[in-house]
């Protein structure tokens, strides 16, 4: 019985070497074979669904192009990002990394930095939106914010989990405008904060405005504000902090990178593939249809939005205590 | 809200979606036939083939399992008096009798297939009916009445433990450990990590559940099949349509049993095992005087009861596990993970934000009842088969199975040594009569109660006073209370009620 047991498992086993075995690097021109990407989040998330969006439209506009996708959300990413870090630079390994990657260095967590990849695209870039009931009070930034002045410490605004990017938002914020409330986390995600700021449980949130479209446009929630560069397309009737005078820039980005060392020109194929693909009208069409807002950071201009938020999450880190 | 239904209806009875459809009722039912392969495990194994498929497709996929297997857990009860799965523990008790002693096994399959299909139905449209109810009452909740509910689900672990409370208990702490390991989520503190990577997401909630209902299961298979020499069973079944009398005589049973089964299916914490007893209970006690001496002798309303009671369980633990995003058990807890990789996040407020994919789920639930009834009736010699299926080939199947089902789920090694690992000990606590659904319990609801308890204190600045304040979280701490309690109290409840009957 046993010994059929372990034939059984020893054959499979076998097989899958001896399958992963065929095929060799000896081709002419990059792409000669399947490129592997590793997402480091969990099939289905906003990171799979974007790097799958730009793989696929990159593969129609680069001959020979082919990825195989595979996820691996161990460690809330770390294992997934630390293994692309450490992959070949020959160009058939390439990973997604994620905001957190801005984080993970100053929560003691790894070692990895921007710095150890080179960028290929960035497709998303999810900004922070001051999310409140639509029959609250207040009407904009100002309001809100003399609002939380009266109301010291009583204001509760939601967040993902602390020490988690919209939880960092809030700090920026309350810094940005000496003000102090109450942080509710809710780590199972921002549909949690959506259901909790629609039941009038708690009064406003800094998040993505994605999960919160619905009820925005149902009329139970109004946006205040987004901290981003620019108007966001979902939402362009609603000010940035910057326009109103307040840097405060913070954003949910996830990034196609390779690791640091790849082939100049190699790169720069890869790089013009997803230019082409993020402009192309059916990839903007898809991202939109799965509820992002697509945008389209080529190469260098990505690794600087890596490098910006670098700093920016170095100085929170200085300056607060997540652990606690 | 029609324009929603009818896209609905549209998605799911595409034919990919019926196919998928048809073939997860269709393995459903062979699983739950084959003893030892129980519904959890079932899902467990089937769930990493969701991924390929978009949207709800693949989960209807799995609700088709789900309701075939506690199904077809009843055949294997019926023919050999070994439940296919613990849900149907309960049918073996007049399903055997009418199949062995009365020679009428055609017919206690008929009975168990309309009993099934009628409980499935009923519960899909309670689920339908209620649950945008329930979503809008859902809304009003806060994090201090989630505590509360988690830590009912949490308190039902010592009624529902098999046999000692004091095992029950220590399965569920055992749970609530394993819970609190990975990064905390309300904090950001690490705990119990050891440095380790894969540690600080937690550990996932699939390898433990494949290593202790599939693998665990896999192990003691192999040692009692062994030096066991297989014996082919031959079944004659006639008629499998129940006769017009047999359906006056047992709907009353069935209709209250539905109603009983999907009522215990929304309280987290219990599932189709604890129903079809509680509803072979009441039938029996709601039987005539001179009935009740055939119960246990193949009395048609005891069966009727069992499968009834178990498989409305299915719509009812949905209801929750939709609107507040609490799984019942190990098999929905699955369903919920699957719902959130595919981008439907489960809440109050799903209702509004994804209501064509709500339907959809709904119209599966149902279409997938009916599904399991037609299959039943028509297929019922083929799925009886089942049973005759050598040990020596299902069990390596099944072997391999584990590892590629852990392994495909997130690509990782270490899942799989989980799983053995989970394995082992699984087996060691089936030998001592632990029961695994405590450890389950304890994983599923002990983070949700941990994190909405530290987070209603956040609300409340740190005053406990926040959860007396509140009717609702106040009545489901009450509860829990007395839940906990019950192996205390009711002996001395038992024994002032047996006085006054003296």
């Amino acid at each position: 019985m046993f010994k059929k047991v372990i034939a059984t498992t020893l054959c499979i086993a076998m097989s899958a070497v001896v399958l992963a075995g065929c095929g060799s690097k000896a081709g002419a021109s990059y792409p000669s074979e399947d490129i592997e990407v590793i997402v480091p989040k969990a099939a289905g998330g906003g990171t799979d669904t974007s790097s799958r969006g730009l793989l696929t439209y990159m593969e129609k506009n680069m001959e020979g192009l082919k990825f195989n996708v595979t996820n691996n959300s161990d460690g809330g990413g770390i294992t997934g990002m630390a293994t692309t870090a450490a992959a070949d630079p020959d160009g058939y390994t390439l990973g997604a990394v994620t905001v957190e990657l801005d984080m993970f260095c100053f929560q003691g967590k790894s070692d990895l930095t921007y710095e150890s990849f080179d960028s290929i695209a960035m497709p998303i870039a999810a900004p922070a939106a001051l999310i409140v009931q639509a029959d609250a009070p207040y009407n904009s930034i100002e309001e809100f914010v003399a609002y939380c002045k009266e109301n010291p410490e009583a204001v509760q605004i939601g967040n993902s989990g602390a020490g988690a990017i919209w939880d960092i938002a809030t700090y920026l914020f309350e810094d940005e405008y000496a003000v102090s409330a109450t942080h509710v986390p809710y780590p199972n995600g921002t549909a949690d904060i959506a259901a909790a700021l629609t039941g009038g449980h708690i009064d406003a949130t800094l998040a993505d405005p994605s999960s919160f479209m619905t009820q925005i446009q149902a009329g139970t929630l109004k946006a205040l504000g987004v901290m981003s560069e620019e108007r966001t397309t979902l939402l362009p009737e609603v000010p940035t902090f910057k326009e109103e005078g307040h840097d405060l820039v913070v954003r949910a980005w996830a990034a196609l990178v390779a690791p640091k060392g790849m082939k100049e020109e190699d790169l720069t194929a890869l790089r013009d593939a997803a230019k082409k693909a993020l402009e192309s009208d059916e990839c903007k069409e898809y991202f939109e249809s799965q509820g992002i807002e697509p945008v389209a950071f080529i190469g260098t201009d990505a690794d600087k939005i890596m490098e910006e938020d670098y700093a920016m999450y170095k100085k929170v880190f200085e300056t607060h205590d997540f652990a606690e | 809200m029609w324009a929603n239904i009818v896209t609905a209806l549209g998605d799911a009875i595409s034919p990919i979606t019926l196919l998928l459809l048809l073939a997860g009722t269709g393995a459903g039912i062979l699983i739950g036939a084959m003893p030892g392969l129980s519904v959890n495990m079932g899902i467990a194994l089937l769930y990493p083939l969701t991924f390929a498929f978009d949207g709800v497709t693949g989960i209807i996929m799995l609700i088709g399992v789900y309701c075939g297997a506690i199904y077809g857990g009843s055949i294997s009860a019926i023919l050999l008096n070994t439940p296919g799965t613990p849900a149907s523990a309960a049918t073996t008790l007049d399903g055997y009798p009418m199949a062995n002693k009365m020679g009428q096994p055609g017919r206690a399959l008929g009975l168990s297939t309309m009993a099934s299909t009628f409980g499935g139905v009923f519960s899909a449209i309670c689920l339908m009916i209620f649950a945008p109810q329930l979503a809008k009452v859902a809304l009003t909740f806060s994090k201090p009445e989630y505590f509360a509910l988690a830590l009912f689900g949490i308190s039902i672990i010592t009624s529902v433990s098999s046999g000692s409370v004091l095992k029950g208990v220590m399965g569920g702490a055992i749970g609530l450990f394993i819970g609190t390991i990975g990064i905390d989520a309300m904090t950001g503190s690490m705990r119990f990590v050891f440095g380790s990577t894969y540690l600080m997401g937690g550990i996932s909630f699939i390898p433990i559940l494949i290593g202790l209902f599939a693998f665990s299961q896999v192990l003691s298979s192999v040692e009692s099949s062994y030096g066991e020499k297989f014996e082919k069973k031959n079944v004659k079944i006639k008629k499998v349509l129940p006769s017009l009398a047999d359906i006056k005589r047992v709907f009353v049973t069935m209709l209250r049993s539905s109603v009983i089964g999907t009522f215990i299916g929304c309280i987290p914490g219990t599932g189709g095992d604890i129903s079809s007893f509680i509803c072979y209970d009441q039938a029996k006690k709601w039987a005539k005087a001179e009935d009740k001496e055939k119960f246990g002798n193949g009395e048609p309303k005891g069966i009727v009861a069992c499968e009834a009671g178990n498989n409305s369980v299915s719509g009812g633990a949905m209801i929750p596990m939709l609107t507040l995003g609490i799984p019942g058990d190990g098999a929905t807890a699955i369903l919920l993970g699957a719902l959130m990789v595919q981008g439907i996040a489960p809440g109050p407020l799903l209702f509004t934000n994804q209501p064509v994919q709500v339907y959809t789920i709904f119209i599966g639930l149902l279409l997938a009842n009916l599904v399991m009834g037609l299959f039943g009736f028509s297929l019922i010699r083929v799925f009886s088969k089942v049973i005759n299926v050598p040990k020596e080939i299902l069990i390596p199947i099944i072997f391999v199975m584990t590892f590629v089902g852990t392994y495909s789920y997130n690509h990782s090694m270490m899942d799989v040594y989980v799983m053995v690992f989970f394995g082992f000990l699984g087996y060691f606590m089936n030998k001592t009569q632990f029961s695994m659904s405590s450890i389950i319990l304890g994983i599923i609801l002990g983070a949700t109660a941990e994190q909405n308890f530290s987070g209603s204190l956040i609300m409340s600045s740190g005053s406990p006073i926040i959860f007396l304040t509140r009717p609702i979280c106040l009545i489901f701490l009450l509860i829990s209370l007395l839940s906990l309690l019950s192996p205390l109290y009711s002996p001395v409840l038992k024994r002032i009620f047996k006085k006054k009957e003296a």
